[in-house]
């Protein structure tokens, strides 16, 4: 570790300025991201060897996942529960419960399957809000261009200007399902929203509820979710490995039950893969803000199979992440916060960037005055200060009452924000890449949509606040209508059940690792990324 | 930091770092973990609820694993989810009519006129949430009220578990917002876009962005 300042001395220097200067940049911002971004390690890249993305860039440990053997054979389907169902939805965060929801609406049985618990995912942890541009000032064409400069003009321009345009028709359904959003003013005709300023963008477009809008999204979906009818729910069911046609198209999922052990194989006319992303794999050493269950499974059985992923060399470390005390490191403090005008200073006191620039150039610049010896340590962790004092004062409501999120994570670290800054250090936090996908969530695998996270083009290379909580729902809501608009087609083809695929995709895989000499060892999805293993195979002495 | 405490979780003695949460230490054992985990630490998933008894209590308390910092001689039970089978279905759109919100909260949750006033669900939420006062103001029909004290729930479902008469008081309360949202929530400069957009007006265009990366 580099030489840093001690808390003491930069809590006496913080205190020497009563308004601590900007200090001028001498780094444009892309040379910044080329020195201190962690996407730029000498080590954050590699070529994949085999599958349909040979040659394209990829983190290591990703690829090491991408490219490894299933935890299934043959065998294991043989004596498995049998089902089957129009749409099955894999993964119960907000991409999963938009699509179920509307593939169920579209008339489709739905069958929806998450590894641990409906509603468990990061969904449920995003604080700060989501983007749509509602302003008479703003148009669906600036938070378009917004998107795309902060994404480095790398996204899928027909994705972006979906993401954009379908954002009023977004909220409108939030509110029609019961969701809450801050209001300026509660008694005026109908309720005023209120716009909250994000990172990169022309002008406030964030709406939120407190800081917890995910939370509360979430509640809402999955209550609705849980009530539906059309939707059978299978909690506790991680897909181990997709199911193949031999056309190569996608014939639904092999589960694993962990209440009964046990192998389900689900026939589907459609599968949606709504699985998230991969911040528990800590990338570069780095702490997460993700959620338990973030570990790249559903990509690496998308990849498996054949679809196509693009930019998985581009992660977003969010800028701010809990740095001390240790037991909370990682824990995410919303942008909400800068947002509100929290400040970021350096050991020495002193400003060192725009705190509202995009986050993977605020990240950058922490990253840089860590390097530098400009950080500060406290008990061994280093980082910067979020300086909290403008947000705290006689004229303004209490932090409890514009932030409680924060002030409850201040709780938890022991500090008293009116009085002492927190100690912050960038978290991996979103994966900006993913699986290629159309303008209606379909991957290049027919029979298999992508929804959420675990796409890719949509943000480029960079993502925006707001953009992923909005994401999830555009782009959750068009493949759960795609795929019940082509369960139906298939049905009125054919009256009988859809057809049991097999696993013959995993035999081809095997043979490219052979070819390639990869090591067939090697086993994914992690699935759960604990210290502990899950073993799917009891020994046979412990067979009944 | 050398020293190590012991603390039970589900009949299980382990040893924990002091410091560390309930949930950190149950990572760290022999088990691969998978239920009662979520959001490692924020505190809003409410996944990891327990049950809670300190060295030498004989109270048990109700708390949240990612939140709770271990005490030698602790003994912790996790407490799984399930979707008990009383459950009354309603659908978004059924809340619609404000005028009709009193008998349909009675059909959909007719066991909040049975409250016994056993103060469980208050002991029950880390939310510290005065349920019970919630459903008494929602069963006299106060319902604005009532909705704005389950506005921090996070859906643990601990006061569920706990109400012997079956109200699921958690679940009243997210009825209740969402009722309100539902109905109240019409704000004019969403209406006003979407207006725009039906009439076919404010499409992107997405090739601005080229023309500006080349000059």
């Amino acid at each position: 570790m580099s030489t840093a300042i001690s808390y003491q001395q930069a809590c006496l220097n913080r205190a020497s300025h009563a308004t601590p200067p900007l200090r001028a940049d001498d780094l444009s911002r892309a040379a910044l991201l080329a020195q201190y971004h962690p996407d730029h390690a000498a080590d954050a890249s590699t070529l994949l060897q085999i599958g349909s993305s040979r040659g394209q860039p990829c983190h290591p440990l990703l690829a090491g996942l991408l490219q490894s053997n299933a935890l299934i054979d043959g065998f294991d389907l043989a004596g498995a529960e049998q089902r089957s169902t129009d749409v099955l939805v894999l993964g119960g965060g907000g991409a999963g419960a938009a699509a179920a929801l509307t593939a169920a609406r579209g008339g489709a049985d739905v069958m929806l399957a998450s590894k641990l618990r409906l509603g468990d995912s990061n969904t449920v942890m995003a604080e700060g809000g989501i983007q749509a541009a509602l302003a008479a000032s703003d148009s669906p064409q600036q938070h378009f261009d917004d998107a795309m400069r902060g994404g480095h003009n790398c996204a899928d321009p027909q994705l972006l200007a979906q993401l954009a345009s379908d954002a009023p028709g977004v909220i409108r359904w939030l509110i029609e399902l019961g969701m809450h959003f801050d209001l300026v003013d509660a008694s005026s005709d109908g309720g005023k929203l209120r716009y909250k300023q994000a990172g990169g963008c022309s002008q406030p477009r964030i709406l939120s509820y407190r800081d917890y809008t995910g939370l509360e999204m979430m509640c809402v979906l999955r209550e609705t979710v849980e009530l539906e009818p059309g939707i059978q729910l299978l909690n506790r069911c991680p897909v181990v490995e997709l199911l193949s046609h031999e056309d190569g198209s996608c014939a639904g999922a092999v589960l694993y039950d962990l209440e009964y052990q046990r192998f389900i194989v689900v026939s589907a006319r459609q599968t949606i893969l709504a699985t998230g992303g991969c911040g528990r794999l800590h990338l570069q050493g780095f702490p997460t803000s993700n959620h338990y269950g973030a570990t790249a499974d559903g990509l690496v059985l998308a990849y498996r199979l054949g679809a196509q992923l693009r930019d998985m060399d581009a992660f977003q470390y969010h800028p701010t992440g809990v740095a001390w005390p240790q037991r909370l490191r990682g824990g995410l403090i919303s942008e909400a916060a800068r947002s509100a005008g929290a400040m970021l200073l350096n050991g020495l006191g002193e400003r060192f960037v725009d705190e509202l620039a995009p986050r993977d150039v605020v990240t950058a610049a922490i990253l840089r005055e860590c390097a530098a010896g400009r950080g500060i340590v406290r008990d061994g962790q280093q980082g910067v200060f979020l300086d909290l004092r403008r947000l705290c004062g006689p004229d303004l409501p209490a932090l409890a009452s514009q932030l409680p999120a924060l002030q409850h994570l201040a709780d938890k670290c022991g500090i008293d924000p009116t009085r002492e800054p927190m100690l912050v250090y960038p978290t991996l936090h979103y994966q900006n890449g993913g699986v290629v996908i159309d303008s209606q969530g379909q991957s290049s695998v027919p029979g298999l949509l992508c929804a959420g996270e675990i796409t890719g083009g949509i943000h480029g290379r960079n993502r925006l606040m707001g953009n992923a909580l909005l994401d999830i729902l555009a782009f959750g809501r068009r493949a759960g209508r795609q795929a019940a608009r082509q369960a139906q087609a298939a049905r009125n083809k054919s009256s009988l059940p859809p057809l049991r695929g097999g696993i013959e995709h995993v035999y081809r895989w095997q043979r490219q690792l052979a070819l390639a000499g990869l090591d067939a060892s090697q086993q994914a999805p992690l699935l759960y990324p604990g210290q502990a293993r899950l073993t799917l195979h009891r020994p046979a002495s412990a067979r009944a | 930091m050398s020293e190590t405490i012991c603390i039970s979780i589900d009949g299980k003695v382990m040893a924990a770092q002091p410091g560390d949460s309930i949930l950190q230490t149950r990572l760290h054992g022999p088990d691969a973990v998978t239920a009662n985990i979520g959001c490692m630490g924020q505190g809003v998933c409410g996944s990891c609820r327990c049950l809670v008894r300190k060295a030498g209590e004989r109270e048990t308390v109700s708390r949240l694993a990612c939140e709770t910092v271990v005490e030698d001689g602790m003994q912790v039970s996790f407490i799984d989810y399930y979707l008990p089978d009383h459950v009354h279905r309603y659908r978004p759109h059924d809340l619609r009519d404000g005028w009709q919100a009193l008998p349909q909260l009675q059909q959909t949750f007719p066991e909040t006129a049975h409250c016994r006033h056993c103060g469980g669900c208050d002991r029950a939420c880390p939310r510290g949430i005065p349920v019970q006062q919630g459903i008494a103001l929602a069963s006299r029909g106060e319902l604005q009220a009532a909705a704005a004290l389950f506005d921090p729930c996070i859906m643990c479902n601990l006061c569920t578990l706990a109400c012997p008469e079956n109200i699921r008081p958690n679940h009243v309360g997210l009825y209740l917002r969402r009722a309100q949202a539902i109905q109240n929530l019409r704000p004019g400069d969403l209406l006003r876009r979407l207006e725009q957009q039906a009439r076919g007006q404010l499409a992107i265009d997405t090739t601005a962005h080229l023309a500006r990366s080349e000059s």
